[in-house]
């Protein structure tokens, strides 16, 4: 018997107890959808993790007064407290000067939550900073309206802010922010450009945010020391010279702090890596504990598998003498039935799939992008059809070794 | 594959029996006993029976209800296996053949007809007629066209979508017997196929029989119908699991 021959046999035997079938697949389908819908949130996030990267710049880094090593516990925290000093425009300054494998570095500062206002309006925990214009290339922002503020601008310290596509709307729901003015702390400002949407990750607003140039920010909000102590931001000339050019930096950095052979660096470089990394190690333990869950509803399917399976077997004792008195093998009634369970277990898969993508458009829509790709559709896939098989094993055997003459009497 | 060899050496002397056997002997039982285990008690539904069969017979088993006759015809079928005793088929000793040549056996040299039909409830008379040759891995089109030409053979042409439940009993019988011979077996066994028959359709089957004998076949059936059991070639009469009379009636 061929592979098409039997599929189409496993087929209609599934088709003529649709009702079993599907309540034998629950266990299964639920199984699946789990694993995938917490599959596809991990993965929207990861894509998410990895495009605000790429946002970055994939080829950009920081360098900021403290490294990730330095909280690590509370005495390296203090110890990185008293040894490492707030970086300096000085710094910044000789690192503009002396890198050669840094394409464009700015300074940042800030980024706290603020109230802003608009007449009688007001808006609550909006994320302001003060940044250079290079920033922009840097980050490459999205500009949806407007333009970036520029170096004039900046080195005037003028009262202009570059604003996300939140405060555009809820502060000037007639869509007249381009151009409008907006108050920080009871000073005006005008503004001259909005960022594409970003939406929301995990109820974290990516949109409500205001740039204000650097230089206007120090002024407006007391110097740019202690909390706004500026930190760079730094992009390479190309991905082949990230490494070098992050190694420069430090060297650099260095150099200008007069750190002797041996000692450690009093500031911290932070590289996508690192970020990458970090989410790896964030995830990496999540994702299994959450998978687990899955895990054990597909084990509990497998078993109502083979249940129904077992039920199948004597039920159909009677049509497995008939087969083994016209000819067939027992590695026949032993694919027949192993069909069977894979087909019936892929078919609970592909259900399970199908309901994984739907909740996957409604979370999309409410919390935050997902994105089942396409080998795990394949892998959930296989895995089923495995579980399947495995769970089909022992009453497929059965019925394969059935005497034949029993079997035909059996009623 | 099991490869199907003429008399081989250990087969033991083949007799000549039936008027239109070809002298080669296809079925040859040597002290066959086939013991149930009741309890404690033993049931010996055959006892020490041994016949041959030509190549061509058209034999009759005949005897009271409870002699032994469908589980004459279930060993003889290679669906069962003796207690004790030797069953040569074609040559072959049956004890030393693995399953899969067993299921050979059973797919090519072997039409059953069983009394109770047997056929798969939940497919079409031509589903059930193609599945010796599905085991038999012919491919789907050739296999459609050879069960057609046995369901017409048995004037069944215009029943082929029918399932069985949607058929006459002696449509029913039929079918199964197209089945049985849509591999072109060289041995049809027939387990009381008029029982379940009016007579009309009995004088059906038994006239296809007749024609299917002409054409060379061997035939076996068991029956307690004398005027079935007439027009063989040879009766075996059966009692208490022994063979109480083989005679040559034509
Ligand atoms: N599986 C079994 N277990 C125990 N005893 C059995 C079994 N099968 C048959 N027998 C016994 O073996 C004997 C012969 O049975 P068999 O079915 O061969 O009779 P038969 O000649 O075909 O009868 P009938 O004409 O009624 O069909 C009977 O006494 C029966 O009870
Ligand atoms: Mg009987």
């Amino acid at each position: 018997m061929d592979f098409a021959e039997t599929l189409k046999l496993a087929l209609s035997a599934i088709w003529a107890h649709k009702l079993r079938s599907f309540l034998t697949l629950l266990g299964m389908i639920i199984g699946v959808t789990a694993f995938m819908v917490v599959l596809s949130i991990l993965q929207g996030f990861n894509v998410y993790v990895d495009e605000k990267i790429a946002g970055i710049g994939s080829n950009s880094f920081t360098v900021r007064r403290f490294s990730f090593d330095d909280f690590k516990d509370t005495d390296t925290i203090a110890a990185a407290q008293r040894r490492n000093k707030e970086l300096s425009f000085d710094e910044l300054d000789f690192l503009r000067e002396h890198a050669q494998l840094i394409d464009k570095i700015g300074a940042k500062s800030g980024g706290g939550p603020v109230e802003i206002k608009r007449d009688n309006e007001s808006l609550q925990d909006v994320s302001v900073s003060g940044v250079e214009p290079v920033i922009a290339q840097i980050e490459k922002t999205d500009i949806a309206d407007g333009r970036f503020f520029s170096e004039t601008e900046n080195n005037n310290s003028m009262r202009v802010v570059f604003v996300g596509m939140d405060v555009a709307n809820k502060l000037f729901p007639q869509g007249d922010a381009l151009g409008g003015e907006i108050t920080i702390r009871g000073i005006p400002y005008k503004i001259i450009g909005i960022q594409t949407a970003k939406g929301t990750v995990f109820g974290q607003p990516q949109d409500s945010f205001v740039q204000l140039p650097l230089k206007t920010y120090g002024l407006a909000f007391g110097g740019l020391t202690r909390g706004r102590a500026p930190y760079f931001e730094a992009s390479a000339r190309s991905d082949k010279v990230f490494k070098d050019a992050v190694e420069e930096a430090r060297t650099l950095m260095r150099i200008k702090r007069k750190l002797d052979f041996g000692e450690k660096d009093n500031f911290g470089i932070l590289t996508p890596d690192a970020i990458s990394g970090l989410k790896d190690s964030i995830f990496g333990t999540t994702f299994i504990v959450i998978l687990l869950v899955p895990t054990i509803a597909l084990v509990v399917g497998a078993i109502v598998i083979m249940n129904i399976m077992l039920v199948a077997v004597t039920e159909r004792t009677r049509e497995i003498g008939i087969r083994k008195s016209l000819g067939a093998r027992e590695a026949d009634i032993l694919k027949q039935f192993l069909y069977e369970s894979a087909t019936l277990a892929t078919i609970g898969g592909i259900i399970g799939l199908i309901l994984a993508k739907l909740i996957g458009f409604i979370v999309t829509s409410f919390l935050l992008p997902t994105v089942i790709p396409w080998y795990a559709a394949v892998i959930a896939i296989g895995v089923c059809a495995i579980v399947g098989i495995v769970a089909g094993l022992y009453p497929a055997w059965k019925a394969a070794r059935l005497d034949p003459i029993e079997a035909l009497r059996a009623e | 594959m099991y490869r199907f060899m003429e008399n081989e050496n250990g087969e033991p002397g083949a007799t000549s029996n039936g008027a239109q056997s070809s002298g080669k002997t296809l079925i040859s039982m040597h002290n066959i006993w086939k013991t149930y285990q009741m309890g404690v008690e033993e049931l010996h539904a055959l006892r020490d029976v041994s016949f041959q069969v030509e190549k061509g017979e058209y034999l009759a088993i005949i005897g009271p209800s409870g002699s032994g006759k469908s589980t004459l015809m279930n060993l003889i079928g290679c669906l069962d296996s003796p207690t004790k005793g030797e069953y040569w088929i074609n040559g072959n000793l049956v004890s030393d053949m693995t399953d899969d040549e067993l299921a050979r056996i059973r797919n090519k040299e072997i039409g059953f007809v069983f009394q109770t039909f047997n056929l798969l409830a939940r497919a079409t008379a031509l589903h059930n007629v193609e599945l010796p040759l599905i085991y038999a891995g012919m491919r789907a089109g050739e296999r459609n066209e050879k069960a057609q030409a046995a369901l017409a053979s048995v004037e069944l042409g215009d029943r082929v979508t029918h399932k069985p439940n949607e058929l006459s009993g002696g449509q029913r019988q039929r079918v199964a017997i197209a089945r049985a011979l849509v591999n072109h077996p060289s041995i049809l066994l027939a387990d009381e196929p008029t029982g379940a028959l009016d007579s009309k359709t009995s004088v059906e089957i038994m006239a296809l029989f007749e024609k299917l004998h002409a054409e060379g076949n061997t035939i076996i059936v068991v029956t307690h119908e004398h005027d079935v059991a007439a027009r063989a070639h040879r009766i075996l009469t059966i009692r208490d699991g022994q063979i109480e009379k083989d005679e040559k009636i034509r």
